[in-house]
């Protein structure tokens, strides 16, 4: 009640003549429903987020809030989540409170949000936004070529809910300065953070450099090697260090992207580091689950992208990823990836795929999966999508298949409604016999600042992956309301 | 008091936001602020990433739209938020693309978050005061017609 009083009283105080300043945004979510295998009836669970900002001149401020509300009052709560208060103006930038920075291509930090993700975790079963935060204050300092930025703050261990305590999901404190020159083209950046926690005080270093060699050459590198004991120049196995290198050719209406990692003993403090995974990130749910994890303890890897764009619109893309980990024995993961779009009649958008991977990590062998995914034009305002996604694998003794099937009528860009069936015999979901799940739902966007999405039906989890962080959705059977609004 | 905090919320008038002046990276490293890039009467701006299929699909057209409209005073920028794990795609994208207009990259999204905006394509036209003044989520085929009825429709408001 105390925090719903300051809510209010915050947005009033500063209601009366600053409208033009305002504006915000809310997510709520209504379930009604269970996880599929639960023993307990089904019952209602609300989510709700809420956000407000206010800016006026160079100053930028905003709360949040979130709520959540269930049978089950260990789990609900109605928290400020996170508050900011930031200045910008050339060459500085301040900010304090709730902040996401990353150093690099986040291999010594790195924070996140996944826009209109909710996470809940199947242990604790409460819900909250999916993100990882720091709670501190940076400072940057920019001159012509040259910028500094210093970080300070405690980033989140975010699959703890808000119903724990923000010591209870903020164990880390690091404090980090980094510094860029330009020259020309190319860059230079150098980084020092240090870790503090119950049981760690570490320092590490971070280099790295980017530019164009040619017109059609770009290259990024970091380095970064934990530095306590002088230990520069140690890259054994016991050393923790994370080294990633990336070229990039480009000529005639094709890009290649050739990327290498290589890192041993690199999960920093809770993890709120997170280099880059050199895996594909697909859109197909079935290849989407089935996504290689990055292990930072050990991983080695490569992976190869290749497009080409043709004069109607067509594209061919080609994927090879490689990942080896050595753990008590070597696992060698590989991928290999096609995808063709191109259009029918010059209207209807059609997309085919097909991969071949080998994950020993995850004991899958000879993992083939293809599929089909078009947008048949009808008219001006109506078009519809036809998904169908096929998977076969070997796991161990049990050959399994997976399978997806949606169909959507989509009207202008307002309006969608769809059905979605899914199939599997995995072992690891269904003792015996082959399971089934089935779907449907609309999504309405009211004007372009709301938007209202219905869902009814059974709904698989499993890993997903979204803007390259990835995590476990849970299964869900019943009715889920979301409304999403902007001001 | 989920009902009401919702409630209250959407008693507020809807007012323009504005787009103060940001600075980012360009593809060659280079710094580049707002104010540099904007058009003298409108400034389309794009939220992207390498991996949402619709926005692959809209570049194409941006770029038809930029072409016929940097004469009337309308620009576009291109704002890729890609993260660390797909980073590496975005010049070569960008270049198979042929993409003609200034691209920035926003690796933590700050500038999406800082408007609020959480879908992927999003697009905004901004005014040459800084206020949005249209906003439009997603894109499927036919939407680039809409996008140039918009920015017609602005530029006709202003004379």
């Amino acid at each position: 009640m105390r925090n719903y009083i300051s809510c209010l009283s915050f947005f009033l105080l500063l209601n009366s003549s600053i409208f033009a300043q305002f504006s915000g945004q809310n997510l709520l979510e209504y379930q009604f429903g269970k996880l599929p295998n639960e023993s307990a009836k089904e019952f209602s669970t609300v989510y709700n987020r809420s956000l407000l900002n206010y800016n006026i001149g160079n100053f930028r401020s905003g709360a949040t809030i979130e709520q959540f509300y269930s049978p089950i009052g260990s789990r609900n709560y109605t928290k400020f989540s996170q508050y900011r208060v930031q200045y910008f103006s050339e060459p500085i930038e301040i900010k304090l409170g709730h902040l996401y920075e990353t150093i690099g291509r986040g291999l010594l930090l790195r924070s996140f949000e996944i826009p209109g993700a909710i996470l809940e975790d199947k242990s604790y079963r409460s819900r909250q936004y999916f993100h990882r935060d720091i709670l501190g204050a940076s400072a940057k300092f920019s001159y012509k070529n040259f910028s500094t930025k210093i970080i300070y703050g405690a980033p989140t261990v975010n699959v703890l809910p808000l119903t724990f305590t923000e010591k209870e999901r903020r164990t880390d404190r690091i404090g980090a300065i980094q510094a860029e020159y330009n020259i020309g083209s190319q860059n230079i950046g150098l980084a020092i953070m240090n870790l503090e926690n119950a049981t760690q005080n570490d320092w590490y270093a971070n280099i790295n450099t980017s530019g164009s060699a040619f017109s059609f050459l770009n290259y990024y590198g970091e380095l970064a090697k934990m530095t306590n004991n002088n230990s520069l120049s140690d890259f054994s196995s016991k050393s923790a260090f994370a080294l990633y290198l990336n070229l990039n050719f480009s000529f005639d209406g094709v890009g290649l992207s050739a990327e290498y990692k290589n890192y041993n003993n690199f999960v920093i403090g809770s993890g709120f580091n997170e280099p880059p995974a050199l895996i594909k990130e697909h859109s197909y749910k079935s290849l989407n689950r089935s996504t290689h994890v990055l292990q930072p303890q050990n991983e080695k890897g490569i992976q190869i992208e290749a497009y080409k764009y043709f004069a109607n619109q067509t594209v061919l893309t080609l994927n090879y990823t490689q990942a080896i980990n050595q753990f008590k024995r070597k696992y060698v993961f590989h991928e290999f990836f096609t995808e063709y779009n191109f259009f029918l009649s010059e209207i209807h958008d059609i997309k085919v795929f097909a991969d071949l991977a080998q994950d020993p990590f995850n004991l899958e062998t000879d993992r083939f999966s293809s599929g089909l995914v078009a947008d048949w034009k009808l008219n001006a305002d109506y078009s519809l999508n036809t998904t169908f996604e096929f998977q076969a694998l070997k796991r161990q003794t049990s050959k399994i298949e997976n399978q997806v099937a949606s169909l959507a009528i989509l009207i202008k860009s307002k309006t969608s409604f769809y059905l979605i069936a899914e199939k599997s015999n995995d072992p690891a979901i269904i003792e015996m016999g082959t399971k089934y799940w089935f779907g449907g739902g609309f999504k309405y966007k009211i004007k372009q600042n709301h938007a209202i999405q219905l869902f009814a039906g059974e709904r698989r989890g499993g890993p997903a992956c979204n803007s390259g962080v990835c995590y476990e959705v849970l299964d869900f059977k019943g009715i889920e309301l979301r409304i999403s609004s902007r001001f | 008091m989920i009902i009401l905090t919702y409630a209250l919320f959407q008693t507020f008038g809807l007012e323009a936001q504005t787009v103060r002046n940001f600075t980012l990276k360009d593809l060659q490293n280079k710094n580049r602020n707002f104010e540099e890039l904007k058009g003298d009467k409108l400034t389309v701006i794009d939220f992207w990433a390498s991996w949402c299929k619709p926005c692959m699909k809209a570049v194409p057209e941006l770029n038809k739209i930029y072409l016929a409209s940097v004469k009337k005073g309308v620009n576009i920028v291109g704002i890729n938020c890609d993260g660390p794990r797909s980073a590496s795609k975005v010049i070569p994208l960008t270049k198979a693309l042929k993409i003609e207009y200034p691209v920035l990259t926003d690796i933590n999204s700050q500038l999406m978050k800082e408007l609020n905006l959480s879908a992927f394509p999003t697009l905004i036209i901004v005014n040459s005061q800084g206020k949005i003044v249209w906003i439009h989520e997603g894109y499927v085929q036919g939407d680039e017609k809409i996008i140039q009825s918009e920015i017609d429709k602005q530029l006709e408001l202003l004379n």
